[in-house]
């Protein structure tokens, strides 16, 4: 309990006709958490409640203290913003060193980060004659040179050059240990996610539908919402397998399905009809209909080349009992 | 068609632009320089632009957080607040000094402006007043403009670093929209220097330059008033250009 830095209860927020909904979300610190979620899905609209942004129903305490309607300057985060939104009047430096009139000066802190984020040519710089990776690097100095215990970032690499990213991304990444502070982190990018996160959250149509420890969540949907939002494919409903457990549908990767003319010795095989064929490079695509329910699998070249099967015909479809995830 | 409007533009700026030059270029030399030294006039002019001046000050103290209130918020009333605000650009302006008169001139609230050393009728305080009901729309509006073109997300920021709402107002909204309250400054104070309705009828004393104009006009004629608006117009002109260029060259 001790390692609690941010502690969220029954937060409610109604804007227009959004709503948003978290029961409870937790950061620890100097933890890297990510929320994922689609765009829409209220994430940015959450960030700014914690933020203090939004006024709030319910409780959020911060340290142990409850800071519910506590005023954001009062919060010391540090926010990013998709767009950055750096102060257009104010030059790179100016910006960074805004909040020195509010905070302690801390010349040490200011050189490293020029140094860790390498922004030392583009200082004197306009804002204006930045381009996308140079902004976000100088709204990242700006809200860590405030010195705060939690990063909120939304979204921060999305409107960073493709090239930029990893770069960036590694940055980010270093950031808990080397400013002892915590992150959240907002994406619907499952990759930033998967790298970055320590703990991650689902967050869909305003409420967190699951968080816990990255690999697990990402592996682990606990809800068919979730799996079908991470991009899991094959789902049915675990009636099909022929047997009942506490779990109400499960997914098959379509890389683990063996499609064959004759049944394997394998856990579950399925006959069917194949709905639909399609060539991708290097791969097959095949949807085959079992029952009415079409599973879609994925087949190498060569493996495709020496089934030599047509759209209509009849096939099996094979797979084993641990290569199912059930949810 | 580029033809067509370019005949078009061409009448209306024509139509815009003679009249003044005609008056501008009509006066003769001697005559600018027989009005120069005239005191009457020249106290005049500065007169009014004193006045509105004051008028347009007044305005910024208590119209910017009004222009601010209507960018930044939602509220019952919003949408009925701006039409009010719009109202003194389409009443006469010979029915706002009435309105004015009314109001401010009665026994007790004119005895009150008189013991604070103010007064209401025949002093610059109620020419001032004339001023500022007529042109502040013009301020109110342009700093509305202004404030919401700066995104919220500059003011949340700042708070997340440490300054409190006042403080973003001062360092982060009002720079940039300094632009637009300035301009809207200017609009104002223009505005301002040509209101005659109203002024004369709370103050026919002291004579703000449209008023001499009149007055000039209805006892002496043409020849007497034409030097006194060329010289109020070239004077108005000069302050206006030079700050709006000011203006210009430090926003870009």
């Amino acid at each position: 309990m001790q390692n609690k830095l941010l502690e969220i209860k029954d937060l409610f927020l109604k804007k227009e006709k959004f709503k948003l909904n978290i029961l409870s979300l937790d950061v620890d610190k100097n933890e890297y958490f990510v929320l994922l979620g689609k765009t829409g899905s209220g994430k940015t609209l959450l960030l700014e409640s914690i933020a203090g942004f939004e006024t709030i129903e319910g409780e959020i305490y911060f340290e142990g203290k409850e800071i519910t309607n506590l005023p954001p300057e009062k919060r010391n985060f540090g926010f990013l913003y998709q767009d950055f939104a750096l102060f257009p009047h104010l030059n790179a430096e100016q910006n960074i060193r805004f909040s020195e009139k509010y905070h302690k000066k801390n010349e040490e802190l200011f050189n490293d980060l020029v140094k860790f984020l390498q922004i030392e040519k583009i200082l004197k710089r306009n804002i204006q004659h930045l381009s996308g990776g140079e902004k976000q690097r100088i709204a990242l100095a700006r809200a860590v040179y405030s010195q705060p215990k939690l990063l909120l970032l939304d979204e921060p690499l999305s409107a960073v050059d493709p090239t930029m990213r990893n770069e960036i991304m590694k940055n980010l990444k270093e950031l808990p240990e080397r400013y002892n502070l915590s992150v959240i982190h907002v994406t619907h990018n499952f990759r930033e996610a998967s790298y970055l996160a320590d703990r991650l959250g689902i967050i869909l149509k305003g409420t967190l539908l699951q968080s816990g420890e990255a690999k697990s969540v990402l592996k682990n949907p606990n809800s068919i919402e979730v799996a079908r939002f991470l991009g899991f494919k094959n789902l049915f409903e675990i009636s099909l397998l022929g047997f009942e457990n506490s779990h109400k549908y499960f997914s098959i990767d379509p890389n683990q399905i063996t499609t064959t003319k004759t049944p394997l010795k394998s856990d579950y095989c399925f006959e069917g009809i194949i709905d639909e064929i399609m060539g991708i490079t290097d791969h097959y695509k095949i949807f085959v209909n079992v029952k009415e329910f079409q599973f879609f699998i994925k087949t190498p070249k060569r493996r495709f080349e020496e089934l030599s099967i047509n759209k209509g015909e009849k096939i099996y479809i094979c797979f084993n009992k641990k290569d199912v995830v059930f949810i | 068609m580029k033809r067509i409007f370019v005949f078009l533009a061409a009448v209306i700026v024509l139509f815009l632009t003679l009249p003044l030059l005609k008056l501008i270029l009509g006066v003769g030399f001697d005559s600018y320089m027989q009005t120069l030294k005239d005191t009457e006039v020249i106290n005049s002019i500065f007169l009014t632009m004193k006045v509105s001046f004051l008028a347009t000050l007044f305005v910024l103290f208590t119209g910017l957080p009004l222009a601010y209130l209507i960018a930044r918020y939602e509220f019952f009333g919003k949408s009925l607040l701006e039409s009010l605000i719009d109202i003194p650009t389409m009443v006469p302006h010979t029915a706002a000094g009435i309105a004015l008169l009314m109001t401010f001139g009665s026994q007790n609230i004119q005895g009150f402006l008189e013991s604070v050393g103010l007064g209401f009728i025949d002093s610059t305080t109620g020419i001032m007043a004339a001023m500022m009901f007529l042109s502040a729309p013009y301020l109110i509006n342009s700093a509305k403009e202004g404030f919401k073109n700066v995104d919220v997300k500059l003011e949340n920021i700042s708070r997340s670093l440490g300054a409190s709402q006042f403080e973003t107002f001062m360092k982060i909204v009002i720079p940039n929209a300094k632009k637009d309250i300035i301009n809207g400054m200017l609009m104002m104070w223009a505005r301002g220097l040509g209101e005659f309705g109203a002024v004369v009828i709370i103050a026919y004393h002291p004579m703000i330059a449209p008023v001499l104009i009149y007055d000039r006009f209805i006892n002496f004629g043409l020849n007497y008033s034409a030097p006194v608006a060329a010289l109020m117009i070239i004077f108005s002109v000069i302050v206006f250009l030079s700050i709006r260029w000011l203006n210009n060259r430090c926003n870009k």
